[in-house]
């Protein structure tokens, strides 16, 4: 402490009176604060110092990387153009080679027979269109007793008309079960079958 | 802008006209249902429909490989030869087991115990009208007792339209009136599908007749509790339904070819 004062006292003699110290002078300023000084604006954090890594590693780990997305990238190709096979539209193996033993001796038709069966298909084909135009004639006939009716509504009262000819939303969806072949055997107790489930799982 | 005003008017005043003659129409409008239950068995084939059945199964016969029954069957054949013959080389294992024909036999015997439902149900032969398990080849249409001024006439199910109802709401409620809640049917479109016109024999409140208009709906389940109606084939409805009554009801019916 006391060296520092001393060598103060030293200082300020050595100092020499031509040089002025700015504190001293007298400037003539508008402003009050000529002397006060504002620390250094920085607008961001200091750099913090970066981790070095050897470069050897660096690459290694994006050599993995790329290979793991190439990876991914060819198996969806391959999975694109392998398509899920339809094991009931390949014959088998075992049908293709036994093919020649399975074949039928064809039966020698006689010129009458051919010639029944022809003469069989020319009458069904009449058949048909003879079926096909009876029910033409039937849905004609049908479709032109509903607009009659709708016609004769219209005469009577247009609200009703209108009301009429609105769609039925309530038709939607539609079921209806077909005829069958036998009637249905009443309270009949289905056999219980055998449910074995063999379809092949083919994910990804 | 003054030729559209007065067009609107004329149409709004047509319209008025149109609806005080509707109030003052002289005819009943009455909305008759025709509730049909369809086949539920497949109709008979006929002469035509068997013969080029009979060409067709024979010709697919003809096509096809053979089966693998018919090839055991085969083999089996060959083996009892063999067996026939004392040959050596007999495979003994195959001959033991069961043969193609008696797996035949055995299935023939199965079917033969199987028995198939009759298409003549119990209604057919008690001739009981009442029944929809009649007749399950044919289409039958429902008809009800109704009453017509002071006589009953068997038609369909019919009923007089109310005030605030459309056609086919009065159909439905006539369903539900006149068959039950039970009666469970499926009407086929909001627009009726004939017409039938007739005259009361004497004014009744000011209307000289009706006009019915005929709803069609398909049978789905269900019995009849309230009224005795009766399910009829074509041919009943025709005997049963007063003349013209049946002709305006035919017209719209699905017609049946045997």
């Amino acid at each position: 402490m006391f060296n520092l004062s001393l060598l103060r006292q030293f200082s300020r003699l050595a100092i020499c009176p031509a040089t002025k110290i700015p504190i001293s002078s007298r400037n003539i300023t508008t402003t009050a604060a000529v002397q006060f000084k504002i620390t250094d604006q920085l607008w961001a954090e200091p750099m913090k110092k970066k981790k070095k890594i050897d470069p050897a590693i660096v690459k290694a780990r994006e050599e993995r990387r790329r290979k793991k997305l190439e990876k991914q990238i060819r198996r969806l190709e391959k999975n694109a153009r392998q398509l899920k096979p339809l094991d009931e539209m390949e014959v088998p193996l075992e049908l293709l080679d036994n093919f020649s033993k399975r074949k039928r001796p064809q039966p020698k038709l006689s010129a009458e027979v051919i010639e029944a069966r022809a003469l069989l298909q020319k009458d069904w084909a009449r058949y048909k269109k003879e079926e096909y135009m009876a029910n033409v004639a039937q849905v004609d006939r049908i479709m032109g007793a509903q607009r009659r009716a709708l016609e004769k509504l219209l005469e009577e009262s247009e609200d009703l008309y209108n009301e009429a000819i609105m769609p039925d939303l309530q038709l939607i969806p539609y079921e209806v079960s077909g005829t069958v072949a036998t009637p249905a055997i009443k309270d009949y107790a289905t056999p219980d079958g055998e449910y074995i489930d063999v379809s092949k799982k083919w994910d990804n | 802008m003054f030729k559209s005003f007065i067009q609107a008017e004329v149409t709004l005043c047509r319209k008025i006209f149109v609806r005080s003659l509707n109030t003052r129409s002289p005819w009943d409008i009455v909305t008759g249902v025709c509730v049909e239950r369809l086949p539920v068995v497949t109709p008979p084939l006929n002469e035509m429909q068997k013969k080029f059945m009979a060409l067709q199964s024979t010709l697919e016969i003809e096509k096809s490989m053979k089966s693998d029954h018919e090839i055991r069957h085969e083999s089996d054949k060959i083996q009892a030869e063999l067996l026939k013959k004392e040959s050596a080389d007999v495979d003994v294992d195959a001959v033991s087991k069961i043969t193609a024909q008696d797996f035949e036999d055995a299935s023939n015997e199965e079917l033969a115990q199987f028995k198939f439902a009759s298409i003549e149900t119990d209604a057919d032969k008690k001739g009981d009208k009442t029944s929809t398990e009649r007749c399950l080849q044919r289409h039958l249409v429902l008809v009800t007792p109704i009453k017509l001024g002071s006589d009953t006439k068997t038609l369909l199910p019919q009923g007089l339209l109310k005030e605030g109802e459309t056609l086919r709401q009065t159909a439905e409620r006539i369903v539900k009136e006149q068959c039950g809640p039970e009666l469970n049917v499926q009407f086929l479109s909001n627009a009726p599908c004939g017409f039938y016109k007739y005259k009361y024999p004497s004014e009744v409140n000011g209307k000289i007749g009706a006009k019915v208009f005929f709803y069609y709906a398909n049978y789905k389940s269900g019995k009849l509790n309230k009224t005795k109606g009766n399910w009829l084939t074509r041919n009943e409805l025709q005997d049963i339904l007063p003349d013209r009554y049946s002709k305006s009801v035919k017209e719209f019916l699905i017609e049946e070819t045997y």
